[in-house]
């Protein structure tokens, strides 16, 4: 089960990077959110993070990748959280399920 | 809303392979029952029944009410429901961390 988000921002790569992999960067938009684990998994700088973190003490932690791609604007920034417990192919037949 | 124990308890029967094998038959057959399952799966009824109790206790599943000699099970309505509310409230929480990202990076 994972969920897919993008966005493009007018700003270098390096920029986008600083604001996603250092902690003083994410205070500024995650603001309140401070997560209760994070660990970093992949850190390939300026291009792709991944960390898991846990939200919620109860809740198994889950996983979100960042990708950020160079474009002619500047960036575009491509997240992917997924719970790993629950498979894709679950996906789009328990959003039918709940649809229908 | 009470959702992110339902959530944990989905996750956990679902993290076992077998078990979301079951879920996912009865997603394409609409129901099942513990001897059509054995048949299908390298397992024993008996193993099969476990498995069916582990889905049935995490509110996955319940007995189908058609009378028969076999008892059949199908997925419990909703029961998927809280996954479905992790993916709309993860969604829209990204919408906004990227909003957030976007106008701090580009202030700065």
């Amino acid at each position: 089960m994972s969920v897919r988000r993008e966005i493009e921002i007018d700003a270098a790569p390096e920029d986008v990077w600083e604001a996603l992999a250092t902690e003083q960067g994410r205070e500024r938009w995650l603001e309140d959110e401070a997560p209760e684990v994070v660990f970093v998994e992949v850190e390939e700088e300026p291009s792709r993070l991944v960390w898991w973190w846990s939200r919620d003490g109860d809740v198994e932690p889950t996983r979100v990748e960042l990708l950020i791609v160079a474009v002619p604007i500047g960036s575009r920034v491509i997240v992917v959280e997924s719970a790993p417990a629950f498979p894709l192919t679950m996906l789009a037949a328990s959003l039918q399920m709940v649809v229908a | 809303m009470g959702g992110r124990d339902d959530v944990g308890s989905v996750f956990a029967a679902l993290a076992d392979p077998t078990r979301r094998g079951m879920v996912e038959t009865l997603l394409q057959a609409g129901t099942t029952s513990v001897p059509e399952l054995a048949s299908a799966l390298p397992m024993t009824r008996q193993a099969v029944a476990k498995h069916l109790a582990a889905l049935d206790e995490a509110g996955l599943v319940e007995r189908a009410a058609d009378a028969g000699r076999v008892v059949r099970y199908r997925l419990r309505p909703g029961a998927l429901t809280p996954a479905s509310s992790w993916l709309r409230t993860t969604e829209q929480a990204w919408d906004g961390r990227l909003e957030r990202l976007k106008r701090s990076t580009e202030g700065a």
